[in-house]
């Protein structure tokens, strides 16, 4: 009989196979990310990762100007995967943590931007733009959503200003002024009109818990309230926190504001198509994804204007959504990865390619005030200058501190905020026990 | 050098080390990296730090993880007093002799299995939408009434759930008892027919009888299934309204891919497996399964 008995030979494969899963992983640990001298000039393929097909265009003919531009020192191909974006911060922190295939630029939505926060993944996988920003720091609209510790480490793609939408056709016919000056009167208004026509003013969303905290974020923001401040302090318990979901409880009670689940699926283009709903406070993106998408019959229709204010106070604009977009540090295509994020990001050239593909709206405050953009009319909204609206929006817009728990106050307000607007509890209470969950939810 | 007889010894272990090296690498390897890993804090970059219990001990005082344990409960029910009886009676029903368009009906059955998850999201959103949606036009239509908030309302929205794993499942299942049915010999239905049994009696003292084995295994996959669903709640509701439909498979998804705590969601896996292992093991001992009278 042989000395090998069946447990040993069990043992040393066990062990064999240990070893064999162990090295990758130990390797992993490692953490570099990429290997090859820096390119410098020449060709170049950059590989670029997003979830947003015009996005990728933009870069796409970005790149080309840019490697056309005499005197530049990189010849551009562009190699582009699209994905959701939670996957795409998934693979990368799978690839990162592999030591190999992380993208060279990566757009990380404003929503998924904590997940890079936590344990440090930003800091070792981005590059820190700020030397990049510097010479337009003080021109740039918005970075607080993609710093980390009071660095930058993400672009935005657009500013995202949120404004009203209405229907031109519609108030008329109900004679609703079109220069309504605060919420409080248009709630007056939207209450009677639902009583006499069923129709609908805006719209509140009571699915998932990211859809029903958006639409608070959103008039919380332009209350003049937030989440958290610069410092990451939660901010929540705020009057402008009660007194906005006080405002939006009422709103859906009394018809001025109709509940949906869902604030960009069907339904909410059931409730566009068929006349329910005649305006909504949205972003600037729901032009294209929202209404030329969804109902594009109704073209000439809609008209935009800013918000009506609050009486009590605040901006008469705010801000939803947005996609930072970083590059990947210590690569070998990081420096022309740069040049291109610079050439498309913080050029005037850059950002009206971008306006001009998916309606990104500048991330500059000086292109707010250029001839190119001020004369820019809107087929869909009637031939209206969408810049007679967005640029008193973009000085007077609220500022959004990002922070790696985000997540966790999301789950923590959907519960308690859905009750309320279902008038099953009192704004302060559902306020309250957000906090409450926030704290006990958060962990370390 | 191995002598002759040293050789001849080793040569078996050598032909079957294969399935043992890939069992090791891609079974237990990955659990045991499971384990350790729900005993650390770790984002995903860079080295995990060792907690110890502090994930499970945080996990049992985590309401959000109380409530999707009681929900997966709840589905796990749902699916063996409904769904499983459901896809029985489908099953004597297209088993039925003479009966038209057999096999267009078990393929209408089939095709929940088989049809894209993002159409079955897009469908049902809409059918369950409380101002346009199918079943409460339905209802108006029927009854002149119809103003459920399927997805708003708390547990509306768990039968909604409920109602979408019905629609999909079942069809499936059906294939099972179908096909055990199949098996039940022809000469027992004419000896309970000669002995007078009616259609009820000759279902619970012939039909039921024989399915047994069928039943039990059809019993312990939905029970072993169920309790890891992830896709209807995702799909249809995100888990919400609040956390109305949160599974633990979900709960899982969240922690890791939502807020990057791969300790805290490997330390909720660990106990997921522990449930589903605890559920399979009671129903298998309970069921039969496997076991010959």
């Amino acid at each position: 009989m042989s000395d090998v008995t069946r447990r040993t030979f069990l043992r040393r494969t066990g062990l064999i196979g240990g070893g064999l899963l162990a090295a990758p992983v130990l390797g992993a640990c490692g953490g570099g990310t990429g290997g090859g001298p820096a390119v410098t000039s020449g060709a170049v393929t950059i590989n670029l990762w997003t979830h947003d097909p015009n996005i990728t265009k933009t870069f796409i003919q970005s790149a080309k100007q840019l490697s056309d531009a005499p005197g530049g020192a990189f010849d551009y191909t562009l190699k582009t995967t699209q994905a959701d974006s939670e996957a795409l911060v998934t693979k990368m922190v799978s690839q990162g943590a592999a030591g190999t295939g992380t993208p060279d630029m990566i757009g990380i939505v404003i929503s998924v931007f904590p997940r890079v926060m936590a344990g440090g993944i930003g800091k070792q996988l981005l590059l820190d733009l700020d030397s990049v920003v510097a010479p337009v720091k003080d021109d740039l609209l918005r970075t607080s959503p993609y710093s980390i510790d009071g660095k930058l480490y993400g672009l935005e793609t657009d500013t995202c200003l949120s404004v009203l939408y209405y229907r031109e056709d519609e108030f008329k016919k109900n004679d609703i002024p079109e220069d309504v000056g605060t919420w409080e009167e248009l709630a007056e208004i939207g209450a009677r009109l639902h009583k006499k026509t069923g129709q609908s003013l805006g719209i509140v969303a009571t699915g998932d818990n990211t859809s029903i905290t958006n639409m608070f974020l959103q008039l919380l923001l332009q209350r003049g309230g937030g989440y958290f401040d610069q410092s990451g302090n939660l901010t929540l318990d705020s009057p402008e926190a009660v007194e906005v979901l006080d405002f939006m409880a009422k709103g859906v009670a009394s018809g001025f504001l109709l509940a949906l689940p869902d604030p960009y699926g069907a339904p909410n283009t059931a409730a566009l198509k068929n006349g329910k709903l005649i305006a909504a406070v949205m972003p600037s993106w729901y032009n294209v994804y929202g209404l030329q998408t969804n109902v594009p019959e109704q073209k000439g229709k809609w008209r935009m204007r800013n918000l009506p204010k609050f009486a009590g106070g605040g901006h008469i604009a705010s801000a939803l959504g947005g996609t930072g977009f970083a590059v990947l540090k210590d690569k070998p295509n990081t420096a022309a990865a740069t040049e291109l994020l610079k050439r498309t990001y913080l050029t005037k050239e850059g950002q009206f390619l971008r306006f001009q593909h998916g309606g990104y709206l500048p991330t500059l405050k000086s292109l707010y005030q250029d001839k190119d953009f001020l004369g820019y009319e809107d087929e869909y909204l009637g031939g209206q200058r969408l810049f007679d609206i967005y640029t008193p929006a973009s000085q007077d817009s609220p500022v959004f501190y990002q922070n790696p728990n985000l997540n966790v106050l999301i789950e923590a307000l959907g519960g308690p905020m859905l009750e309320t607007l279902q008038g099953k509890k009192k704004p302060a209470e559902a306020i309250k026990e957000a906090v409450a969950a926030y704290n006990s939810k958060k962990g370390n | 050098m191995l002598s002759v007889a040293r050789r001849r010894a080793l040569a078996p272990y050598a032909f079957i080390s294969p399935f043992y090296l890939l069992y090791a690498l891609f079974l237990i390897v990955p659990i045991g990296i499971g384990g350790y890993l729900s005993l650390t804090e770790w984002a995903g970059l860079g080295t995990p730090l060792w907690v110890g219990l502090d994930n499970y001990t945080r996990l049992f005082g985590d309401a959000s993880f109380l409530t999707a344990i009681v929900n997966t409960l709840l589905y796990v029910l749902f699916s063996v007093c409904v769904v499983v009886p459901a896809a029985l009676l489908i099953a004597q029903a297209l088993n039925a002799r003479g009966l038209r368009g057999r096999d267009f009906f078990r393929l209408t059955f089939f095709i929940p299995v088989v049809l894209s998850p993002i159409i079955i999201a897009l469908l049902f959103t809409l059918f369950y939408d409380r101002e346009y949606g199918l079943f409460n036009a339905a209802l108006r239509g029927f009854f002149g009434w119809g103003g459920i908030d399927w997805l708003g309302e708390p547990s509306w929205a768990k039968l909604s759930v409920m109602l979408l794993v019905l629609w999909r499942w079942t069809g499936y299942l059906t294939i099972f008892f179908l096909a055990g049915l199949k098996n039940i010999p022809r000469e027992l239905y004419e000896a309970a027919a000669i002995d007078g049994a009616g259609r009820v009696h000759t279902f619970f003292n012939v039909t039921l009888p024989m399915l047994k084995p069928v039943t039990a295994f059809v019993a312990v996959t939905v029970m072993v299934g169920t309790a890891q669903i992830l896709e209807e709640p995702m799909l249809l509701t995100k888990g919400g309204p609040g956390e109305a439909t949160l599974s633990v498979a979900m709960f899982i998804y969240r922690e890791a891919f939502t807020r990057q705590q791969l300790g805290y969601a490997a330390a909720a896996g660990v106990v997921m497996f522990v449930i589903v292992f605890l559920i399979g093991r009671t129903a298998n001992a309970v069921l039969g399964v496997g076991r010959e009278k």
